[in-house]
């Protein structure tokens, strides 16, 4: 099993078409500081490291982080990915734009061993498993099975307002990918939707062997 | 082909025996019992003569092929047999067995299957009940009594379970045609048996108990293609492993819920419960399905009131009358009484009130389906308002269903309804359930 870092998981979200949030990695507090300016301040900043699942649990999150933060913000995410897990691979810190508020939504594939993969679609963000507000399909999907999940989940209102048709879509690069990538599990969580669209914020991807 | 397996012009019983207790003492006598009309051949190598019937050494010593062949011999003994089978030109096979993969035993399940399929026989089991074809009057299983005919096809997995279910449904008089217990599923599985089913003409409604599926994506594919209900009981909501998982979609991603969006996919109707499988399957098998829009009716307040409630929480929809029906139904119903859905006719259940109300609420443009509830208080003959409802029906192709409530005393008019071919459910809340399934067997036909 190999595990994407968030950013390597994004790359490969973009090759599918989905929007992703702009970012990079930054291997030096200068670095995160250039890049920052290049993705327009105040960005958001978290640990890169295949690693470390649960970065906000860790400490390893800092948002708004603007101009004159980004130096010891760079150096606190640092420490505090030491601090949790000291033998963990570190690429660096990711610099990613701020995305505005919307609705936060998951996307996912499982694999099942008597379906194959399935997808996964529902009230994301970090209250996720508690909210339990999902929906399943097996690969291939259908334009219509994708439509179908954003309106059966108990939640459904709370798309109202979003660009459903971008999350129709973003469901089935989803499937796409399922059928051709060697994936295990795959989560964006969230992906933010508003009236213009949709973008993973934050990804991860699970490769089979 | 299945056709050769599930309608065989002949049959061989290998282990058929004369002990009462055996398996395949049982299977011959259900078979003869059941008045099937093709051929029987006993094989086992003890015995001259079983049932009445010669018995044949060996499947090499019968007079000509046969189409099928039951195997109810222990579980060492069936490559032997199978392979007999195969070299005789037997064209399919039934395994009765048990002692394969369900105790461990795969290695002994795949050198079964390689056999059936280097001699290309389809092969049912190993470790099932057997199966039964009421139209042929074929009772190849150990069950003991042969269910009515009719247009319900029921495949379920094997176990004592399983067994119990089919015995039940017999008792209840469901009509049934073909009843297959899929067993262990080393060759032929529930996607084989639905592609059967498709193109089989007994079979107007499916009903599945399920344990596991195996190929899923091709269940899917099948599933989706088929042009009658098929309604499933799928048990196990575990979600064992979840805990280990790597991701949200990992831990959210229940066995359950991949079952539940595998089914939506195939345009299978998930129930819940045993109740609620046998109860729609009546309902899918001899009522069209049902547009969104219920009708309530009834002489008991209560039970409409139950009934609407239920209703509500499976997410129908209870229209409001329009104002033609609600100026007809100020015309006929008691002074006591508010024309409204659900209607309660304040305690008449005449012929009289129920005919009128059912007339005019089934003429509703926005009424698609109705329920009516009759609660019997020993007032009136509980016959006489189930005849106004079948006399209400009559030509209109809106779906009704009839809960009549009541002990003994209601009996007779229960059976009028039956006979009728209308679906009536003791209680209310079970005609509600049904009646979802038919609105959701209407979307299923949409979205196709």
């Amino acid at each position: 099993m190999k595990i994407l870092t968030e950013h390597e998981s994004k790359k490969l979200l973009a090759e599918y078409g989905i929007p992703v949030t702009r970012e990079a990695v930054a291997r030096s507090r200068e670095d995160a500081f250039l890049l920052a300016r290049e993705i327009g301040f105040p960005v958001a900043m978290k640990i890169s490291s295949p690693d470390i699942a649960h970065k906000n649990a860790a400490g390893c999150v800092l948002l708004d982080a603007g101009k004159p933060d980004v130096g010891a913000a760079f150096e606190t995410i640092m420490e505090n990915a030491k601090k949790h897990a000291p033998n963990a691979r570190i690429d660096g810190v990711l610099v990613q734009e701020m995305v505005p508020r919307g609705t936060e939504i998951v996307i996912g594939i499982k694999c099942d061993s008597q379906f194959g993969h399935a997808v996964m679609f529902g009230l994301g963000g970090i209250f996720v498993e508690v909210l339990d507000d999902v929906s399943f399909r097996i690969v291939p999907l259908t334009k219509q099975d994708a439509i179908e999940m954003t309106e059966e989940i108990r939640g459904h209102s709370i798309l109202d307002g979003c660009d459903v048709e971008s999350i129709v879509r973003t469901i089935l690069k989803v499937s796409e990918m399922a059928a051709k990538e060697n994936i295990f599990e795959l989560d964006i969580n969230p992906l933010i939707a508003c009236a213009m669209g949709v973008v993973a914020v934050d990804a991860r991807v699970i490769l089979k062997g | 082909m299945l056709s050769n397996v599930l309608e065989p012009d002949s049959i061989a019983v290998i282990g058929a025996s004369l002990n009462r207790e055996k398996w395949g003492y049982r299977i011959l006598d259900n078979i003869i019992s059941g008045g099937y009309s093709g051929g029987v051949y006993p094989v086992n190598p003890n015995e001259d003569e079983v049932l009445g019937k010669m018995c044949y050494h060996s499947v090499l010593d019968l007079p000509h092929r046969v189409d099928l062949g039951i195997i109810a011999v222990p579980a060492g003994s069936v490559p032997a047999v199978l392979e007999d089978c195969g070299r005789k030109g037997v064209r399919g096979a039934v395994i009765v067995s048990a002692g394969f993969s369900e105790v461990g035993n795969r290695e002994l399940e795949n050198k079964v299957r390689d056999i059936a399929r280097d001699h290309e026989m389809r092969m049912i089991g190993p470790n099932t009940f057997g199966f039964i074809n009421t139209h042929l009057h074929l009772n190849a299983s150990i069950i003991p009594q042969m269910p009515e005919k009719g247009g319900i096809s029921f495949v379920t997995q094997s176990g004592t379970f399983g067994l119990a279910l089919v015995d039940w449904a017999a008792s209840q008089q469901m009509g049934l045609h073909l009843v297959v217990g899929v067993g262990n599923k080393a060759d032929v599985d529930d996607s084989d048996i639905l592609e059967h089913l498709s193109a089989d003409r007994h079979t107007k409604t499916i009903m599945m108990y399920i344990e596991g599926i195996e190929r899923g994506r091709r269940f899917i594919d099948v599933a989706s293609r088929i042009r009658k209900p098929v309604i499933a009981l799928k048990t196990g909501r575990s979600r064992a492993g979840s805990k280990a998982a790597l991701s949200h979609t990992g831990s959210l991603a229940g066995t359950d819920r991949i079952y539940d969006g595998a089914f939506k996919q195939a345009g299978v109707i998930r129930a819940g419960t045993i109740e609620e499988l046998f109860d729609s399957a009546l309902a899918l098998s001899i009522s069209p399905p049902a547009g969104d829009g219920i009708g309530i009716i009834s002489n008991g307040g209560g039970a409409a009131i139950l009934a609407a409630d239920l209703s509500e929480d499976l997410g129908l929809h209870l229209p409001d009358l329009s104002d033609d029906t609600v100026r007809m139904l100020k015309g006929v119903l008691p002074a006591i009484a508010t024309p409204a859905n659900p209607q309660d006719t304040a305690g008449d259940g005449s012929y009289e009130m129920f005919k009128d109300v059912t007339d005019i609420i089934l003429s509703d443009p926005g009424i698609n389906a109705l329920l009516v509830i009759y609660v019997h208080a020993e007032m009136v003959d509980p016959c006489l308002p189930a005849e106004a409802v079948i006399a209400a029906r009559e030509g209109c192709d809106k779906p009704v269903i009839t809960s009549w409530i009541g002990g003994k005393g209601i009996e007779t008019a229960v059976k009028r309804l039956e006979e009728d071919r209308i679906p009536n459910y003791p209680l209310p809340e079970r005609a509600v359930v049904a009646l979802n399934n038919l609105v959701r067997y209407k979307r299923i036909l949409k979205k196709r």
